[in-house]
């Protein structure tokens, strides 16, 4: 959606992987503007706010998430918004063209903060990040943000480091006025990007089971904690496959899988969804930034001892040129397994942690790693690729 | 008589599952509910 706001992709049906008369085609009837008012699961009844009762034997829950909306006052300006949904996209791009906007006040240096600013500067609008911590993209190491900060400054996004919104007000300059602790930032819009929850009321007052996470708990058939009734997507939790803990990662990709999976079980033809290794990605701008496994706290939660090296390399060989790329690796310190990488830089950091993220869901240990037959050529890496350098060095270490 | 499948919400969990089941059972009758305008839409 953040490419849809910067006009990079213009149209908005294209994000539309089926449209309703596609779903009507293959025989599933879909009703829209349709809002689930409860469900009985003793009747096996859904109750919608218009008085429609549906009833069923099988249900399947996939109520997504809603933005976490920070507690301060000024939110309900017109013109503070959240990105959660297409009709927010349409929304915001609307607003962003009638008021010729030129300027968007973020708050939250998260990656769809990040994702963003990228866009909105496609389209010509500079964009402020307010952050709460002093280095964009919580998650990753240090150094590793330190060059997403760079990027953006390159890039002319003005990042502001270990602030805290305080409140939006009416503008001077600007329409609208975010008001934080490090200074006022005026813009044309003001978007909420702090992050989203999974959206489990309608679950809870069904009865199902929530997890820790606050998601729907799920088994590894996609099934709630009542038999008839499934859930999929960002509403419920995966299993990650590392920590080994249910965990809730709101991402498109779980989705579609989760979806199917439910979907094979509910039409007779069981499987089950092994879970997530927390692979995930995004673009800033020239960079690749992307993860898989677990962050060194996530590891030390999860009750390793984890260690963790930064190589710097190249995605190709030296005698063609330099393609910047940092790697962290983390491993547990007993065992030498692998248990999460992070890369930022050129084109081939996304590569690199998919491959990456094979070896998580394998369990391999930094030997394996070390040594694994990668598809090299000199375009695409050294002889030694940097996942080679990265796991013996950590690997030498502990 | 043919089972109801009612799934609630139509972004990419429920779109997936909703066309997944039909098409392993085309006998289910399948009805989703999105409370918003738009249905399987990518973020």
């Amino acid at each position: 959606m953040p490419y849809y706001i910067g006009d990079v992709i213009q149209d908005q049906n294209k994000l539309i992987a089926r449209t309703p008369e596609k779903f009507r085609e293959s025989g599933i009837d879909v009703q829209i503007s349709a809002r689930v008012e409860g469900i009985d699961p003793a009747r096996g009844e859904v109750s919608l706010q218009d008085g429609r009762i549906f009833p069923y034997d099988v249900l399947v829950m996939a109520t997504g998430t809603s933005a976490f909306v920070p507690d301060m006052p000024g939110l309900d300006l017109p013109g503070v918004v959240s990105l959660r949904s297409l009709e927010d996209a349409v929304r915001i791009k609307t607003w962003l063209r009638e008021k010729n906007a030129k300027r968007v006040v973020t708050i939250g240096g998260g990656f769809i903060g990040l994702e963003m600013s990228e866009a909105l500067s496609a389209a010509g609008i500079s964009t402020t990040i307010i952050h709460k911590d002093p280095l964009p993209a919580n998650r990753w190491d240090p150094v590793l943000s330190q060059m997403m900060l760079e990027e953006l400054q390159a890039q002319g996004v003005k990042f502001v480091g270990g602030a805290s919104a305080q409140g939006v007000e009416k503008g001077t300059s600007a329409p609208l006025r975010v008001l934080t602790d490090r200074g006022d930032y005026e813009g044309d819009l003001v978007l909420l990007a702090i992050g989203v929850r999974p959206d489990a009321n309608l679950a809870r007052a069904t009865g199902l089971k929530i997890g820790t996470t606050g998601a729907i708990a799920v088994n590894f058939s996609q099934q709630t904690s009542i038999e008839n009734i499934y859930a999929a997507g960002d509403c419920c939790e995966s299993f990650h496959r590392v920590s080994r803990r249910w965990v809730n990662v709101p991402l498109g990709d779980i989705a579609n899988k989760q979806g199917r999976v439910a979907g094979r079980n509910i039409g007779g033809r069981p499987m089950t969804f092994d879970g997530i290794v927390g692979a995930q990605s995004f673009r800033l701008f020239s960079l690749q930034c992307a993860a898989a496994g677990l962050s060194e706290r996530e590891a030390i939660a999860a009750g390793f001892s984890p260690a963790s090296h930064v190589a710097w390399g190249s995605a190709m060989a030296p005698a063609l040129g330099m393609r910047k790329i940092g790697l962290k690796l983390t491993a547990d310190r007993s065992t030498g397994r692998l248990l999460g990488a992070q890369a930022v830089g050129a084109a081939g950091a996304v590569g690199r942690i998919n491959a990456l993220s094979v070896a998580l869901w394998a369990g391999m240990d930094l030997d394996q790693v070390g040594y694994l037959d990668l598809a090299y050529s000199p375009p695409f890496s050294p002889a030694w690729d940097i996942i080679h350098n990265a796991a013996q060095a950590l690997g030498r270490s502990l | 008589m043919a089972k109801n499948l009612v799934i609630v919400g139509g972004g990419a969990g429920g779109g997936s599952a909703a066309a997944e089941a039909k098409r392993n059972d085309p006998s289910l009758n399948v009805t989703m509910l999105e409370q918003g305008k738009f249905v399987a839409f990518a973020a």
